[in-house]
């Protein structure tokens, strides 16, 4: 009796095989070009894949291969990690799914489960690994911790205080070694930001660094008064890390209130900022400061990507974005030095970038009660949605937003969980939006070719050895282009506006991209 | 902290309708960065009603214009708005302190013109064969059953002499130009990165893969002629006609249902 009884209790709880996902695989990641171990793929973010069954003679004949539902309301923008042949991600709203990533069957589900009274809705950007666990962030601003195998809640741990939604929590977190680093959402309701480490094994909470100085500490001085303690400045998108240096990189959101800065004069360090860290202690290294105090909401928490190149005749580390502000940067990773800032979309608000790459702004930019037309709006020219880079074309890829609006400004009154926005922006409907699949060469800033979208894009991009880059548009395609020239290959409509980056892997010989959309998991592949 | 507060006070006491200034200075900020866009900065209309003139189409309590606020009006471009009941209350004041019994509202006087004359003019001059008031006529066009009621008349006289001043964007107006050359114009219905619908004037739908046809035009006049050569007393009388066109808004629903627009 005894012993049947413990063969049904193994048949109800099946156990995934051990992942054991090391420090060391997670390093050398780009070796495993079957996965995708980390939320850009591996710790540099290139976002490309040295795969290529999937080529610009066959990609014509990609089709849908499986979808998974989610049935999960609400914008769907998780990048799924795959592991050996099991797919990991989140849906949105405190779920998450491990699934067979050749069939797309479910293994298991976990949800979160929020306290009573607390809304539970919230996007969600995917997990990191570490050995056999998952980390993920929640809408209620927690760390939770689960085992790969079950779907188990191993530990859990709240990252701030919830009051009344103020924090929220939506990247997918980056571990490096025995630490899982976490940013923070918010800054749009007041809050002063923070990178977090966690202790993979106990959840306890190793460092904290704040992204907005306290009065009297470096940087302090950048704030007038007391607006530092609602300071904003987000971390709410996954860093980029350099294990040679030893050294995070972190894009810093915008300063609150956001459309208003009379309150918080000054340049407001480190909000709109690239920080160096030491992952160790959280020590700050450097910092770079794209948009000293911002009115636009023009963070910095696209991509840092990392890559070393060949700049001026010497072998450089550098590390490159193509900011929400409409400027395309290159910096040295080692010490932050500014090298390059060219605009990659229309822009109005600086005349050019100094020697230090600190913008002369233009006249009139700055909201105003009557508002202000500026270009980009508020969603800015690049936002979350990840660029690629392909070492044989050696271009940048990225989706870029034409978009201008109207900005206004009105001194806010701070209450907790309320928008402290200091007034509003609105499209400029005279002229239509428009988007491009942008493909840029990071030595020079030049635009090698584009291609025009109809509306401005949420979704980013993959580059594969295959000679291809995969993206989508905010009409609901799912496309592929040939890396060299531009051209469109492949498109299918999938109904949904794509808010999101594509993935691709392999499995038992065959390879796979992936791209969500509404609620489902799209996997395409060739036909076999 | 005593004098502060005495200041406050102060301030506190120049009130309208038991609002304060820095209330209406909230409601103003409000107002300008949700509701100008089509109210005009001023209340004077636009896109959407005048509403300095103290004629309110579903009410003028402030109940009922905030009803209209956080609802929306179905069938109009008038969208549902969530505030906060405090913003709520400071706009409704600040929209309604333009028809103040103390304010100098906007003339209230109705347009000059003789409406009867006015409506032959409209049926002179072939309107009905794009617009439709009530069930008569076309859904080509922007349906005018309510347009007296929703738009001010200075909007209206520059719809007639200048209609590519204003385009919704319900009524963009697309030219394909196909293989061999042959023009279809329409009303965009849909437009993606790769394809395009269209209404045409007769009420088909037509479609368009981009890679399929030669180029795909964006009309950036109106489709609508200008009917700036009407003479000063007919654009008067049909101006007076169309504002006075204050229909239900369900009129032309049955048609337009039957039509296929959205």
């Amino acid at each position: 009796m005894k012993r049947a009884a413990a063969i049904f209790c193994l048949a109800l709880a099946p156990l995934l095989p051990a992942q054991n996902v090391t420090y060391e695989r997670l390093v050398h990641a780009l070796d495993e070009q079957q996965n995708w171990l980390t939320h850009w793929g591996d710790y540099s973010a290139v976002r490309h894949r040295d795969l290529k069954q999937i080529d610009t003679s066959n990609v014509k004949n990609l089709r849908v291969d499986w979808i998974f539902q989610t049935g999960q309301a609400g914008s769907f923008e998780t990048v799924p990690l795959v592991v050996d042949g099991v797919m990991y991600l989140t849906g949105g709203n405190g779920f998450a799914y491990a699934l067979d990533a050749r069939s797309g069957r479910q293994l298991w589900m976990y949800k979160h489960s929020f306290p009573p009274g607390r809304k539970g809705n919230g996007v969600n950007r995917g997990f990191a690994i570490l050995g056999n666990r998952l980390f993920m962030v929640t809408p209620d601003a927690n760390v939770v911790a689960l085992d790969a195998r079950t779907g188990r809640l191993l530990w859990q741990t709240e990252m701030a205080s919830f009051n009344n939604g103020q924090y929220t929590a939506t990247l997918a977190p980056l571990v490096i070694r025995d630490k899982v680093i976490v940013g923070i959402s918010g800054a749009e309701l007041g809050i002063r930001g923070f990178i977090d480490a966690y202790d993979a094994a106990t959840g306890k909470r190793v460092w904290r660094f704040w992204t907005v100085p306290a009065k009297g500490e470096p940087g302090g001085d950048t704030w007038l008064a007391d607006s530092w303690k609602r300071g904003g400045g987000s971390t709410w998108m996954t860093g980029t890390y350099d294990p040679q240096l030893n050294t995070l990189y972190w894009g810093v959101g915008n300063p609150g209130p956001d459309l208003y800065g009379e309150s918080r004069k000054g340049d407001n360090l480190y909000t709109c900022s690239l920080v160096a860290l030491d992952p160790d202690t959280g020590k700050l290294k450097w910092h770079f400061q794209f948009t000293p105090h911002d009115m636009h909401d023009w963070d910095a928490a696209e991509t840092p990507m990392l890559l070393d190149l060949k700049w001026k005749g010497r072998d450089r580390k550098l590390v490159v974005q193509a900011n929400r502000n409409a400027f395309f940067y290159v910096l040295d990773r080692e010490t932050g030095e500014f090298l390059m800032g060219k605009p990659f979309a229309r822009q109005n608000w600086a005349t050019e970038l100094d020697a230090k790459g600190r913008p002369i702004l233009m006249k009139n930019q700055e909201p105003s009660p009557e508002g202000s037309q500026v270009c980009p709006g508020l969603a800015g020219a690049a936002n979350f949605m990840a660029p690629s880079y392909n070492p044989e074309t050696k271009l940048f890829y990225f989706a870029v937003r034409e978009q201008c609006d109207v900005y206004y400004t009105n001194a806010p009154v701070y209450i907790e969980g309320r928008p402290y926005w200091g007034s509003v922006s609105r499209g400029v409907t005279e002229e239509p939006e428009w988007g491009l699949l942008k493909a840029l060469d990071p030595l020079t800033g030049e635009t090698k070719w584009d291609y025009r979208y109809f509306h401005a894009p949420w979704a980013g991009t993959l580059s594969t050895a295959g000679g291809l880059i995969f993206a989508g548009d905010n009409d609901g395609y799912v496309m592929a282009f040939d890396a060299k020239t531009g051209k469109n290959f492949w498109k299918m409509y999938t109904g949904n506006p794509i808010v999101n980056s594509p993935m691709t892997y392999m499995v038992k010989g065959r390879q796979y991209v992936t791209m969500p959309s509404g609620s489902a998991v799209l996997t395409f592949a060739l036909p076999e | 902290m005593r004098i502060v507060g005495i200041a406050l006070l102060s301030l506190c006491s120049v009130a309208v309708h038991g609002q304060t200034e820095i209330d209406l200075a909230d409601g103003k900020a409000t107002f300008r960065g949700n509701c100008a866009f089509c109210h005009g900065i001023t209340g004077g209309g636009g896109r959407g009603p005048v509403l300095s003139s103290g004629r309110f189409l579903h009410g003028s309590t402030a109940d009922d214009i905030k009803n209209v606020i956080r609802s929306g009006v179905p069938g109009t471009t008038m969208p549902a708005f969530e505030f906060e009941k405090d913003e709520l209350d400071h706009l409704v004041a600040y929209v309604r302190a333009w028809s103040a019994p103390s304010a100098k509202a906007a003339s209230t006087a109705p347009i000059v013109g003789d409406a009867a004359k006015g409506r032959q003019v409209y049926e002179g001059s072939g309107c009905a064969g794009c617009h439709r008031i009530g069930s008569e006529g076309s859904v080509f066009g922007p349906e005018l059953t309510r347009i007296g009621a929703g738009r001010s008349a200075e909007y209206i006289r520059e719809s007639l002499v200048n209609p590519s001043a204003d385009i919704p964007e319900e009524y963009a107006g697309v030219t394909i130009i196909a293989r061999d050359g042959k023009r279809i114009t329409g009303v965009r219905v849909n437009e993606d990165t790769f394809s395009v619908q269209l209404r045409d004037a007769s009420q088909n739908f037509r479609m368009f893969q981009k890679d399929e046809v030669q180029q795909v035009a964006h009309e950036t006049k109106s489709l609508m002629p200008a009917y700036s050569s009407l003479s000063k007393d007919d654009l008067q009388n049909l101006l007076a006609y169309l504002d006075s066109l204050r229909g239900d808004l369900n009129a032309g629903a049955g048609v337009k249902k039957e039509k296929g627009i959205r």
